[in-house]
């Protein structure tokens, strides 16, 4: 068997990872950051989530990003996106990718798992990527889970959105007109 | 890129089309969502049918014909074809488990089902496949499963091909099906024209984010307009919590009422009746089974669940393939299916849609190399194998488990045996692409390049790694968690559908299949239910 997933979680297989995710959750419960509220007008996303996210968006979107959309309209219709979806999540998707937020809102769990020290507001595209590849290609199951969850999550939202049709030359869906006044 | 930009789809506009539901709103057809109901309402009826996709829906007419009062209970909300634009972005949210976003515990296996009145018959893509022989007699020498020969079937499936208009697809297939037609004449490998569940279809291509013009027959425009037309009740937006069991006997069921993001609110509800229906899927219905505590000694829900693994490769042509246009599925290809029924694992060809927002995740990766990528997408390929699972002792599937909110978890891994699997799909797929004249091809793997001949592919493709996570191992099938036998040890449902340790339960869907199907399987719930549901409604009406 490549994969083994005897265990709940996130956390298995590595000793490290499992230390420092149950640590982080640990740490993140301790400092309330997991307890934190939605950010205003959103369902489940956290304002430390949607800095995380919106610091990937462009690393992981490319040129297709922000569109022909102003920057600022890209990030809030890209997050309130994210966010309708992962709200739709059950239990345990759901409950796994929150465990991932927390811990990348800690800087030294943040170096710990590959990333910059630095906020995610403040990393460059260079530290976006590094942390991006690293878990892309890690040994570790869990980082991989985290590579795939994130890119997916993002791409899926973002190329949905017909302001990127013209990047990806998608001519875009026919036109549905409906009856409004049925015989 | 600016010749792209002028370009426009060949049917620019879908009007004039009635949508049935509302029509059937206003002729008073009994259908509420759980939330217009009182807390703690008390519904009742003959039949309870848990789920409207495909088993649920069949079921429903038939019972409702029977002049039997059924009561339909459904998780997802009510859609129809008004609300049907062709955009990914209301579609996965509206009419998906989890918007789309349903995967495996490990994250590795992304899982496309329906979520809404009609199941996943409303999303699907129209293959319409009898069970392959192979499989019935498989079950019946594997697993002692009665009365369900290629024979004793074939009139089952018959009266469900008549009802849902399945015919085989006349018209000529879009570019996309016709790589894989074109790539498989070249190499001698055998191909089919698909059977589809359509009437009136436009070729629009767009199946999978709701038929916008009703030509698809899934259970939504068919036999749940015809059992409610009859009187039967739907209640939509109801997730049932748990049955309510008294010694052998199923009472009822506890609903919660869920709100437009289908989360549950406070608002629940009760139905009661004498005979219980369960139709909620191969995932759902053994959650349910095991949030309720159902009568279980051998401790055998949830296992040997199966989703046909399914793998991707990408082809890149000079000409246009616009694989988001025309009927997404119409060419197959069961060539490498047969080859040992129970040995090395079989895989069926087929071909997916390509709309941007599931090709993105389809292509895997980031960054400027999956940009670069998602700017092929007009003359982008893909072909899918769907790998049959359950067939061979190395594969006895996942297994349903509960997170501690009572919603499901999908424990299911690639292991060596369908890893081989994998890799011999992506050889014969990547063979028939460059067969049809593909300039480079590549797999959905983290680590695929773009190949540029047959040789590199092949070469490349041996070296990748079985990395969970690294590759797209996707499903629209999911199947088994409840399954038929007639070896009480063994299984849980017999041959007629109905739950071994309980007298009034019967199991109508894809999750009492013993093994994955080896083709799309909803003809195969269909005539099962079609069988099963008949004789059930026979005996109810003598007794």
């Amino acid at each position: 068997m490549s994969i083994t997933t005897s265990r709940r979680g996130f956390m298995q297989l590595s000793a490290t990872s499992m230390a420092i995710l149950s640590m982080g959750a640990g740490f993140a419960s301790l400092t309330g950051c997991s307890k934190l509220p939605a950010a205003s007008g959103y369902q489940v996303l956290r304002a430390g989530d949607i800095e995380f996210l919106s610091a990937l968006a462009p690393v992981v979107l490319a040129q297709s990003y922000p569109g022909t959309l102003s920057p600022e309209v890209a990030q809030e219709r890209l997050m309130h996106m994210l966010d309708k979806l992962i709200t739709t999540l059950q239990g345990y998707a759901q409950g796994q990718l929150m465990m991932l937020f927390d811990v990348v809102q800690s800087a030294p769990l943040r170096v710990a798992m590959d990333a910059q020290w630095a906020s995610w507001a403040q990393a460059s595209a260079a530290d976006v990527e590094r942390f991006l590849t690293s878990w892309k290609a890690s040994a570790i199951p869990i980082k991989r889970m985290g590579y795939g969850s994130l890119s997916k999550l993002l791409c899926m939202c973002w190329y949905q959105q017909p302001e990127t049709f013209a990047s990806s030359g998608y001519p875009g869906m026919p036109k549905k007109v409906n009856i409004t006044h049925p015989a | 890129m600016t010749e792209i930009l002028h370009r426009s789809p060949a049917i620019a506009e879908v009007s004039g089309i009635v949508d049935p539901i509302r029509a059937g709103k206003k002729a008073g057809w009994n259908m509420q969502p759980a939330s217009a109901f009182a807390n703690d309402s008390l519904l009742s009826a003959d039949v309870l049918i848990i789920g409207t996709g495909a088993g649920g829906g069949t079921a429903a007419e038939i019972f409702a014909n029977a002049g039997l009062k059924v009561l339909m209970i459904e998780e997802g909300p009510l859609k129809s074809s008004d609300d049907f634009k062709m955009d990914e972005r209301e579609a996965y949210h509206d009419l998906y488990q989890e918007s789309a976003g349903r995967m495996s515990k490990d994250g590795a296996m992304s899982i496309l089902q329906g979520r809404a009145v009609g199941g996943t018959t409303v999303i699907n893509w129209t293959s319409s496949f009898r069970t392959p022989s192979h499989t019935l007699e498989h079950w019946a020498a594997e697993f002692g499963i009665q009365g369900m020969s290629p024979d004793e079937m074939a009139p089952w499936f018959a009266k469900m091909e008549e009802r849902l208009g399945v015919a085989l697809w006349a018209t000529e297939p879009n570019k996309n099906n016709a790589v894989l037609r074109d790539g498989a004449q070249k190499l001698g490998v055998h191909w089919e024209t698909i059977p589809r569940n359509v009437r009136g279809c436009w070729n629009l291509g767009y199946c999978g984010t709701g038929c916008p013009t009703n030509a698809k027959q899934s259970m939504l425009v068919t036999t749940i307009p015809s059992a409610l037309e009859k009187g039967a009740q739907l209640v939509y937006s109801a997730r049932v919590e748990r049955l309510i069991f008294a010694g052998k006997k199923v009472l009822g069921a506890e609903i919660v009422a869920l709100d437009e993001h289908h989360r549950p609110t406070a608002t629940k509800l009760i139905a009661k009746a004498p005979q219980i229906i369960l139709a909620a899927g191969a995932i759902n219905g053994p959650a349910l089974m095991l949030r309720s505590k159902a009568p279980d000694p051998h401790k055998l829900i949830g296992k040997r669940t199966f989703f046909h693994p399914t793998t991707f490769t990408f082809a890149e042509f000079a000409d246009y393939i616009d694989p988001y246009y025309g009927a997404p599925q119409s060419v197959h290809s069961d060539h490498y299916q047969w080859q040992s029924v129970t040995g090395a694992v079989g895989f069926k060809l087929e071909v997916p849609p390509l709309h941007p927002g599931l090709t993105a995740v389809l292509l895997m990766g980031h960054g400027i190399q999956h940009f670069q990528d998602m700017q092929k997408l007009p003359h982008l390929h893909s072909m899918i194998a769907l790998l049959r699972d359950g067939f061979n002792e190395q594969s006895q599937g996942g297994q349903i488990e509960l997170e501690s909110d009572g919603t499901p978890i999908i424990d299911y891994s690639i292991n060596d045996y369908l890893w081989d699997g994998v890799v011999r799909s992506w050889q014969a797929m990547v063979e028939i692409q460059f067969a049809a004249g593909a300039k480079a091809v590549r797999v959905s793997h983290v680590d695929s390049p773009w190949y540029s001949t047959l040789e590199e592919a092949k070469a490349g493709i041996a070296k990748l790694s079985s990395r969970s996570n690294s590759f797209t191992a996707g499903s629209a099938h999911c199947m088994g968690g409840l399954i038929m036998g007639e070896d009480q040890t063994r299984s849980l449902v017999n041959s007629q559908g109905k739950y071994h340790h309980l007298d009034n339960l019967h199991v109508f869907d894809g999750s009492v299949f013993p093994t994955s199907i080896g083709a799309n399987p909803q003809l195969t719930i269909y005539g099962m239910t079609c069988k099963n549901a008949t004789a059930l409604a026979d005996k109810l009406k003598t007794a």
